[in-house]
């Protein structure tokens, strides 16, 4: 599949639509609605270009900005139930449990032990480019070595 | 020194490992579990350097990624022998394409995304 310039942009809008967290959240039509394109394609295109449906990348967008709300330790779980657009408690506890693999309040609580800076991100839960490197076992650069001497030879 | 490992970000590990591989024909060369992601590296059939398909859970790499998305950048390029045959071959697999093969001074480019936020760029020098 092609997609045209201006699909392209439509579709972009609509990523940062389903991002954003409004009073008033809009459903997947009404997002298809704001860029001029049916549901059906809406959906199709959405999930050829992102390689999730609409619905899916709403989904993970407010866990992941969940997780971030919680592992900065100055929200409640409560606090970042609400601020991901979620209005129920369980429902958010128990979503985020079934995808993360673990509650939010104990995702929270790892946070915390895990911080060395006041201030900073985790770096073992939100790795910067290449960092997991370093924690990879000395097998690892083992492999790399022979993996070297062999393009060598 | 040497250019042995190079990098992009990708929003879910396991689905780029199949679009790195099923899709677009790379190997798995590491997989190893670090915490809640993976050191995970694929390499081409044809030569050795890895490319390690790293998560973008930092917010910072997030946002530098959205916004390359959005602007019609690509992060990487791949060298390929014949891009017309690429174009075919990934487009019947279901591959989008931003810009079809077209000619850019000595190359001839085709952008596709990778369905892990990013634009990826194929080119045939001349």
């Amino acid at each position: 599949m092609i997609v045209t310039r201006e699909t392209f942009r439509r579709l972009c809008r609509a990523r940062d639509l389903l991002v954003e967290i409004p009073e008033e959240r809009l459903s997947i039509a009404e997002i298809a609605q704001k860029i001029d394109v049916s549901p059906f394609h809406f959906i199709r295109q959405f999930q050829s270009l992102f390689g999730v449906t609409p619905h899916q990348y709403r989904i993970r967008s407010r866990l992941d900005r969940a997780k971030l709300l919680l592992a900065t330790g100055e929200h409640s779980v409560t606090d970042v139930c609400m601020e991901v657009g979620f209005s129920s408690l369980g429902s958010f506890s128990d979503l985020f449990t079934r995808r993360i693999g673990t509650s939010p309040s104990a995702y929270q609580h790892q946070a915390r032990v895990s911080v060395q800076v006041p201030g900073t991100l985790p770096q073992k839960l939100f790795p910067g480019c290449l960092s997991l490197m370093g924690c990879l076992p000395p097998t690892a650069f083992r492999n790399f070595r022979e993996a070297r001497l062999t393009t060598a030879r | 020194m040497r250019i042995r490992i190079t990098s992009i970000m990708v929003d879910n590990q396991e689905k780029a490992l199949r679009f790195y591989t099923d899709v677009l024909g790379f190997q798995k060369k590491h997989d190893f579990p670090v915490g809640d992601y993976k050191w995970l590296t694929v390499v081409s059939p044809e030569g050795p350097k890895e490319l390690a398909l790293e998560p973008n859970a930092n917010p910072a790499g997030k946002t530098f990624q959205e916004a390359m998305f959005a602007q019609g950048i690509p992060v990487a390029a791949f060298e390929v022998d014949d891009i017309r045959y690429e174009y075919a071959r990934l487009k019947a697999r279901g591959v989008v394409f931003t810009n079809e093969p077209a000619k850019a001074g000595p190359v001839t480019i085709a952008v596709l995304s990778d369905t892990c936020g990013n634009l990826i760029e194929l080119y045939q020098p001349a």
